[in-house]
């Protein structure tokens, strides 16, 4: 076991590394979109909830593969590692949205009224005044996505992402050593998970009491 | 004529056609499996739900943990814990039932949640009363709570099964012929690639749609008065 814990650990690296890009170019999108929905032009509104539903009503293996499949055939050659980012930012994108979205509606109306009657157009209010707002609320939910975001990254191993379940299976296909590595392999993804959530958790309990029993 | 390709938006319509005998067999095969792996889910989650509120303290904190540990690992460990483990302890199942079982580990982690939230949704004067009447714990909750808990389950256990769908696309890996692996298939025999991902698409649409138009309608109709539980998504 001693001997393969560097390797595993590598590969858990790989594996946070693809989980917090996607959360990062998750969430610009996840912002622009989210925005686009509440205060955009109404013609995007069933655009966006069509990707939301798309994204929400498929297994994310099936996500993966179409990545797989489609994006060589048009014509577009990226590693396998890009690949599977972009598997993941697809998918996180439409779940991302419907994080971004409540916590712009929670902002208390008066303040979009206030900002209008000092004479901002929409856009800049949302920029000024909700959106500073309305960030801190996302905090422990984005904090929650990237806990998801670590175990949908292990679907990644069916097209050859080198990640932590992916170098698990390899050890396994050499070794025999299954038990030895599933544990390993587990325990790292639960410690992962577990700091992540209670993270989260940790966050929301702050904010919670920052905002001093204002529900969020 | 036979093989003119029906073109639609640069799609082949016939080929499309001629497939679709073959996914909704595998549509059906995925159904099967993820409702097979629920039902066996509810078997052991109401025991196991019971037991983590009434029993005793070392037996909540273990089946606490079991929880924690099936849904803060990842869906795809499962599958490979269970395709290996199995023929370890001398239990040899074919794919579809090493999948079964799986499914049915992934299902249990939050159906034990859903029942715990259910009973614990229950006045507790109910149980009170059960007792005062001389009721003991276990008979309280099989005649008192559960009946009364078990109508607040079925929304949550409506969106179960869309994560156990979702999930079952997974067992594609140890070769279930479900939908997504027939996909596969097809595609890896024909390279029509952009047809048959459609296809498998809008059939997972299809099914996954129609489950959450039901779970809404349940939580909403059913449940106006209120007490719906809901349970987190998974992909």
């Amino acid at each position: 076991m001693g001997e393969i814990l560097p390797r595993l650990l590598r590969a858990l690296a790989t594996t946070i590394q693809i989980s917090v890009l996607a959360l990062l170019l998750g969430t610009v999108f996840g912002l622009l979109l989210g925005i686009a929905r509440v205060i955009g032009p109404r013609l995007f509104y069933p655009v966006i909830d069509g990707y939301i539903f798309v994204v929400r009503s498929t297994p994310f293996a099936l996500q993966v593969y179409a990545a797989f499949f489609l994006l060589p055939r048009a014509g577009i050659d990226l590693p396998l590692f890009v690949v599977g980012v972009l598997a993941l930012l697809f998918n996180s994108v439409g779940y991302q949205i419907e994080i971004v979205r409540p916590a712009l509606e929670s902002v208390d109306k008066e303040q979009r009224e206030a900002a209008d009657s000092l004479g901002m157009t929409r856009w800049l209010a949302m920029w000024l005044v909700i959106l500073p707002q309305a960030a801190r609320r996302m905090v422990p939910p984005l904090t929650n996505e990237l806990a998801n975001l670590v175990k949908a990254s292990s679907v990644l191993s069916v097209i050859a992402v080198y990640e932590l379940t992916r170098a698990g299976h390899a050890i396994i296909a050499s070794s025999y050593k299954f038990a030895e590595v599933l544990i390993l392999v587990a325990a790292l993804y639960f410690v992962t998970i577990q700091l992540l959530s209670w993270g989260a958790a940790y966050l929301e309990r702050r904010i919670f009491t920052y905002r001093s029993g204002q529900p969020i | 004529m036979e093989d003119t390709p029906l073109l639609f938006a640069g799609l082949d319509v016939r080929f499309m056609v001629e497939i679709f005998p073959r996914m909704v067999q595998a549509l059906l095969v995925t159904v099967q499996i993820s409702a097979l792996a629920l039902l066996l889910g509810i078997v052991l989650g109401i025991p196991l739900g019971g037991l983590r509120v009434i029993g005793p303290r070392p037996l909540q904190l273990l089946i606490q943990g079991l929880v924690s540990y099936i849904r803060g690992t990842p869906q795809i460990l499962h599958f490979l814990v269970v395709y290996f483990a199995l023929p370890g302890v001398g239990i040899l199942l074919d794919e579809y039932w090493t999948g079964v079982v799986a499914l049915t580990v992934i299902a249990v982690g939050y159906e034990v949640e859903i029942v715990r939230a259910a009973i614990e949704s229950v006045h507790k004067g109910q149980r009170e009363a059960a007792l005062a009447q001389g009721m003991t714990e276990p008979m309280a909750f099989w005649l008192i709570l559960l009946p009364q808990a078990t109508r607040r389950m079925l929304p949550a256990l409506t969106n179960e099964l869309i994560n156990v769908i979702k999930a079952s696309a997974l067992l594609s890996v140890i070769a279930v012929n479900e939908l997504t692996k027939v996909g596969n298939a097809i595609i890896y025999n024909t390279f029509y690639f952009v047809e048959v991902l459609l296809e498998v698409a809008v059939l997972y649409m299809l099914v996954i749609g129609a489950l959450s138009w039901l779970s809404n309608y349940l939580e909403n109709k059913v449940f106006s008065f209120g007490t719906a539980l809901s349970t987190p998504e998974t992909r």
